[in-house]
């Protein structure tokens, strides 16, 4: 499972990141993404409403992202 | 050549009526209206004048008005006043911070808000329950209500909230909603901030309706409520902002409403992946908040400034201390990216039009980089 490091970065980044990675893999594929912004569950969360994805906290500052958006509209 | 910016923030200038009124009411009114002497009689008569047509038009008779000179102390005065020892506070997730901090203070219950900004029944249900259980353990209630939120607009469902807890005392803040929203079926003390309807800055208006239940929360001595040294200058130019705003209020609502709407359509049409916080039917008809995905708020605000056009913004850079706006992130809107469009009673619809060029260009620059 790819870890995307985005520890110390602020909001937009992390979410910019996983954006970038998303479109990567393949639908169904997880990612985990580590960040301490306190912007990123909020963010992440309406992220994910707003391009169909699935996303989960697992720790403070551990996130799952699973791709569910298969046209591949994540937009960044 | 100077550059001219377009305001689309929350501050408005002075009402015209209201700034022509107010070096008047500084030299007929600067004498201390409880003293015993010509120039106090004739500010005292300017006071009660200011008064009673403040009573007036905001529906309340004028001896349940108080002035403070700090507004957001006025909101404090509304809440912590109802509250006795061992009372639990109520509040909404979108509470303003002042709310949020008595509450971290005391015994409280957090209500949860959806997507839409608005309390969901279900919460309301619990709730109710937890409001009896006050009663049975001889303490009681006291609900802070927030009637329109600054941040998103969104005018809460008041009057169901109220019906839902008859035995629970009521703390309105309509220092967002001034005179957009009319006053609940009940409610016991209410907030007002005088710069809602054009007034100056510095005022809020404290109305008591329950004055059983009602006590000054701050230590005190005699029976004053509140300190009482408000400045009556500018009580007295709120009183003819006040007027002068309630005069037309329902056709400039109409129009910022048509405005509005026509703002967000053309944001949504033109821009993608854009988060709008709170619906306009349930809103105030003049603010809305954009958020934009992959956007840095801080990136954007420069990028309208420099274009000309001035915004807010409730982005974790913008805050003080770096943490995204908590409305937001309550409603579950996008937090980054966002703005606070606030149109003005003068803004028209060409300045609608320039302004989402302006949006449209910057966020496209900011998202390829």
């Amino acid at each position: 499972m790819k870890k995307i490091d985005c520890l110390g970065l602020r909001c937009p980044l992390p979410i910019i990141r996983i954006s970038q990675e998303i479109d990567k893999v393949a639908v169904g594929s997880q990612l985990i993404l580590l960040s301490d912004d306190p912007a990123t569950w909020p963010d992440l969360q309406a992220w994910a409403r707003m391009t169909g994805n699935h996303v989960q906290q697992r720790d403070t500052a551990e996130f799952s992202v699973v791709r569910q958006n298969q046209s591949g509209l994540n937009g960044h | 050549m100077a550059q001219i910016t377009r305001n689309f923030t929350s501050e408005r200038p002075l009402h015209p009526k209201a700034r022509e009124a107010l070096q008047s009411a500084f030299d007929q009114g600067w004498a201390d209206p409880r003293k015993v002497s010509h120039q106090s009689s004739k500010a005292r008569a300017l006071q009660n004048e200011a008064i009673e047509s403040l009573g007036q038009s905001l529906g309340i008779p004028a001896k349940k008005l108080e002035f403070i000179g700090e507004p957001r102390l006025g909101n404090f005065y509304a809440v912590a006043g109802l509250l006795r020892t061992g009372d639990i506070l109520i509040h909404s997730s979108v509470d303003r911070n002042e709310v949020l901090a008595i509450a971290r203070s005391r015994d409280s219950h957090e209500i949860p808000v959806g997507l839409d900004g608005h309390i969901n029944p279900t919460s309301l249900a619990s709730l109710a329950s937890l409001a009896s259980l006050a009663n049975l353990d001889c303490a009681t209630a006291v609900l802070a209500l927030q009637i329109a939120n600054g941040e998103t607009g969104v005018i809460s469902w008041y009057n169901e909230i109220i019906s839902q807890l008859p035995s629970v005392s009521i703390a309105c803040d309509f220092a967002n909603a001034g005179i957009g929203a009319p006053l609940p079926d009940r409610w016991d003390s209410a907030f007002f901030d005088s710069k809602s309807w054009q007034g100056p800055e510095g005022l809020g208006i404290l109305a008591i309706n329950n004055e059983s239940r009602w006590r000054n929360p701050l230590p005190h001595l005699g029976p004053k409520r509140v300190p009482g040294s408000a400045s009556l200058p500018l009580i007295i130019a709120s009183a003819i902002a006040l007027e002068a705003t309630a005069s037309d209020a329902l056709t400039t609502h109409n129009r910022l409403r048509e405005l509005s709407a026509f703002l967000r359509q053309e944001i949504t049409s033109k821009i993608t992946h854009c988060d709008i916080a709170g619906n306009l039917d349930s809103s105030l008809p003049h603010i809305n908040s954009f958020s934009f995905l992959y956007v840095e708020g801080e990136e954007l605000l420069r990028h309208l400034d420099k274009a000309g056009f001035a915004v807010d913004s409730g982005s974790a850079c913008n805050a003080e201390d770096l943490t995204p706006s908590h409305v937001l992130a309550a409603m579950g809107v996008l937090t980054h990216g966002n703005i606070r469009i606030t149109l003005q009673e003068s803004t028209s619809k060409e300045d609608v039009v320039e302004l989402v060029r302006a949006i449209e260009r910057a966020v496209a620059e900011l998202r390829s980089r």
